[in-house]
């Protein structure tokens, strides 16, 4: 790691950092865009209807007028900033201009329309799956020391493995299981590559990429096919009795696939792992300052072959979550970028778990977002048109643009990162 | 008057381009035949040298480069050869029918089958090749040898987009900087290079063409240099960015390709190009070689002068070796980045580029072919040198054709070649497997500069 040169020495604006001044500006526009979407994407009467299977309209709000107060809130809280009042509440504030902005858009979205509010949420915590159990393998190999780019191709042999051997064995949680330890396998590659050989981590990892892309499609079309062994089905739901029974939250936490419980589960156990056990804590002290970790007598290398490993079983449990949890077959490339996703979810989250999660629900929300607006076909204001379905099919990259573009200065990666160690 | 004997050997190697293309692709048809004569050229030389032991300096100061990287492929081609096998149907019938040794049996002889359409394709029949030659100086036209030298001509087809992709992805690699986005490039520089050539109509040739691939160079390069301005911005890591910007431009080619520059409803493809807009063939069908293959190699030894003999490549290579260095040496790291990473984008534009004037004359969804990919595995086989890169790309090119051919004859999917590749990266990145496999020494000094992408996602 090298020091940031440009965030030391950024020119001061106004008395200002250029990032202060660049924040601003960002809450500046998102209020005028609310009021925009306000004034011309609304009409007058028009009020954006939020349902609910069970209970029916769970809101009814008037479109423009919800608009116009989300907009003034930005605006605000740009003042705030600018005049650098409640410091203290800084963290609270742009979290919650984050949710406000997205419930804006929601609300433009349905102007004139209803939604299936708990549905969408369901949506955004299916899709938030893989990126998190992805972003917790990432998190596994990064904490110890090991660039992991590899995380698309770890999750692309677990989603082929899970349907070859779903299909073989006829059981879906055996193909769940290979799929995790085909996962593995791949971080094993990667591991020796890195630790072994010393192989660039960068390039380590692409290669595992490239491999997974070429191995799973010439055994899909080589062997899966011809053997018809491509369509074991998909995992369903399965209800936690009582609890699923609750109101909104009960489908939406307690009425789901396996793979999304699972994820759940590992979040809490691999936050406890990594930040509460005498493993974790040397673990972390190998992504930090591995001669140190050495002197106190922990095997860097042997911790860091660990750590990989895990990280691709979780990953491929993920991958799993692709063809067993979604469609039920095996698809080229069906992973499609999800693995760097979870990697800019990752980074947002600051290498933790649980932020790790946040960033995936916002992905997640991004991308059942732009599934729902290829249904409702929301028009523009003054072009009268809808936005095409490749435009909002781009935004979980761009977001992912963004994301790594605007949080990468502030957040602070593992600082022996990408470096092999040697024994003094 | 140096000037003017290069002017006078060129204007003489374009008029007979022809027919140097021809006796191209008949050594390379050809090759045992072609080393002997090159061998025994050199040992002419070399009886003004000293003999012997100068012919042995010059070939293992040559040669000493090319061990690791051909073993590195020998064993791939090993390894992907009991893929193979082991993923045969046949063979798993034979096994139940017949016991192990019949499965074994059968197993090589499809291997057999199928590496030999692999070598067909790639460089062709010896025999037949030797034979339409016989026929040619017989006096019966160019048509048979035409025919027989179609694996030469489709492996060098194949390998243009290769040279400028690879380009692409090392002079990144001399920068510092890991361009995963020349996949996206090439669509950028295709799709533009495509709408210029149909849409400016009235244009002579040689101000046609130079325009279009001009334009989609520059297009696909300003579409590389967003990434490297994030990066020098706000140290965005650029295998993230660049990956991202692939989904982009697949989406966005999506959209313009079944949307507003659709041809016909429901093709999903544009109009044909001018043929102002053409990259002229050299012969006529099969041999479908066209003029990007000296483009390529021009560009090629243009990066190589750029990047070894100019200021600015020298601060490139700097920034690239070390930035805290280049840094503090007063050197503009971001502004270096930004450059490198536009000169990338429009290499790889290029492949694009001479995709679409040289073979498909249009673009259609589903364009992309995976050069973009394997360029990286160009750049790590080439040492990020051009030249190496140019000698990479023939390689891949062959395996390609013979990829092509392999699948129609004996039915192997094409991706084992995707395979092969990321083995022969894997060797070539961790060269110690090599030496394990091969007991070969270490060597005394490390010569070569590798570069480091490893530096976390902050720098």
């Amino acid at each position: 790691m090298t020091v940031q040169a440009q965030s030391i020495d950024a020119p001061r604006t106004l008395g200002m950092s250029r990032r202060d001044l660049l924040g601003i500006l960002l809450l500046v526009a998102l209020g005028a865009v609310c009021f925009f979407l306000g004034g011309y994407g609304a009409q007058a009467g028009d009020q954006s209807v939020f349902t609910d299977e069970a209970l029916g309209t769970l809101l009814a709000l008037p479109s423009r007028a919800t608009l116009y107060m989300i907009g003034a809130f930005c605006f605000f809280v740009a003042g705030m900033r600018l005049f650098r009042s409640l410091t203290s509440l800084w963290a609270l504030f742009s979290w919650l201009v984050a949710l406000l902005a997205a419930f804006g858009f929601l609300v433009w979205v349905t102007t004139g329309a209803s939604m299936n509010l708990p549905g969408m949420l369901s949506a955004t915590l299916m899709a938030a799956t893989p990126l998190t159990l992805g972003a917790m393998a990432g998190i596994f190999c990064e904490r110890s020391g090991i660039i992991n780019i590899a995380i698309e191709g770890m999750m692309l042999s677990g989603a082929f493995a899970a349907v070859a051997f779903a299909s073989i064995f006829d059981s879906l949680w055996l193909g769940l299981l290979a799929g995790s330890l085909t996962g593995g396998l791949m971080a094993l590659l990667h591991a020796v590559l890195s630790i072994r050989f010393k192989v660039d981590q960068i390039i380590s990892g692409t290669v595992i990429n490239i491999l997974a892309a070429g191995s799973t499609r010439f055994l899909n079309i080589r062997i899966l096919e011809p053997a018809g062994l491509s369509n074991p089905g998909s995992f369903s739901n399965i209800a936690i009795p009582v609890l699923s029974e609750i109101p909104i939250i009960g489908p939406l936490l307690f009425i789901n696939q396996p793979t999304v419980y699972i994820m759940l589960i590992l979040l809490v156990a691999v936050n406890y792992l990594i930040f509460f056990t005498p493993w974790g804590l040397r673990m972390r002290a190998c992504g930090e300052h591995p001669s140190s970790a050495d002197t106190v007598g922990v095997h860097v290398n042997r911790t860091r072959y660990i750590s990989v490993i895990i990280g691709g079983l979780i990953a491929g449990i993920g991958g799993a979550y692709f063809s067993l949890g979604v469609v039920g077959t095996f698809e080229d490339g069906m992973t499609r970028g999800q693995g760097f996703v979870a990697l800019a979810a990752m980074i947002f989250g600051n290498w933790n778990p649980f932020g790790a999660f946040m960033a995936a629900l916002l992905f997640g929300f991004a991308n059942a977002m732009q599934v729902k607006m290829q249904i409702i076909k929301p028009l523009l204001p003054f072009i009268n048109e809808s936005i095409p379905p490749e435009f909002l099919q781009m935004a979980p990259y761009l977001l992912t643009i963004i994301v790594v573009a605007g949080v990468v200065g502030r957040s602070r990666p593992p600082a022996a990162e990408g470096k092999p160690y040697e024994k003094q | 008057m140096r000037l003017a004997i290069v002017a006078l050997l060129a204007t003489i190697a374009i008029l007979l381009s022809k027919w140097l293309i021809l006796l191209f692709l008949v050594a390379l048809g050809l090759w045992p035949i072609t080393l002997v004569i090159g061998l025994v050229v050199l040992a002419i030389i070399s009886i003004w040298h000293g003999g012997w032991p100068w012919m042995k300096h010059w070939l293992t100061t040559r040669l000493r480069g090319l061990v690791i990287p051909a073993l590195s492929v020998f064993s791939a081609l090993l390894i992907g050869g009991v893929v193979l096998i082991l993923t045969d149907q046949e063979v798993y019938q034979a096994l139940q029918a017949d016991g192990l040794l019949a499965a074994i049996q059968i197993g090589i002889t499809n291997l057999a089958t199928a590496y030999k359409a692999l070598y067909e394709g790639a460089l062709g029949n010896p025999r037949q090749i030797l034979e339409a030659l016989g026929e040619t100086l017989s006096g019966e036209g160019l048509k048979p040898l035409l025919r027989a030298l179609r694996g030469p001509s489709d492996s060098l087809v194949q390998s243009v987009p290769y040279i400028f992709a690879g380009l692409a992805v090392a002079l990144g690699f001399r920068a510092g900087l890991f361009n995963i986005g020349a996949e996206g490039q090439i669509g950028i520089g295709w799709m533009v290079a495509v709408f210029v050539g149909y849409s400016l109509a009235g244009l002579p040739a040689g101000l046609h063409l130079p325009l279009t691939i001009i334009a989609g160079a520059t297009a696909a390069g300003l579409w590389g240099s967003i990434a490297g301005f994030l990066k020098a911005r706000t140290g965005a890591h650029e295998v993230i960015t660049t990956i991202m910007l692939n989904y982009v431009v697949f989406r966005l080619s999506e959209w313009l390709l079944c949307g507003p520059l659709e041809n016909t409803q429901g093709t999903c493809r544009t109009k044909e190009i001018l043929s102002s807009a053409y990259l002229p063939r050299f012969l006529d069908h099969p041999v479908t070689l066209h003029w990007g293959f000296v483009l390529a190699i021009l560009v090629a030894a243009l990066t190589g002068w750029f990047l070894f003999r100019t200021v600015w490549g020298f601060g490139l290579r700097t920034v690239g070796a070390n930035p805290d260095a280049a840094r503090y040496s007063g050197m503009n790291v971001g502004r270096t980045f930004v450059i490198a990473m536009f000169l990338s984008g429009s290499l790889a534009g290029l492949a694009g580029v001479v995709q679409g004037l040289g073979i498909t004359h249009n673009i259609a969804l589903g364009f992309q072919a995976g050069y973009g990919f394997d360029a990286i595995a160009l750049a790590l086989l080439g040492k990020s040198h051009p030249a190496g890169v140019v000698g990479a790309s023939l390689l891949f090119g062959m395996l390609r054709a013979g990829a092509a051919r392999m699948q129609s004859v004996a039915g192997v999917p094409t991706e084992i070649v995707q395979i092969i590749q990321s083995l022969v990266i894997i060797f070539i990145a961790a060269p110690e497997i090599i030496r394990l496999l091969y007991r070969l020494r270490k060597p005394k000094e490390e010569e070569v500069e590798e570069p480091v992408f490893s530096r976390g996602w902050g720098a």
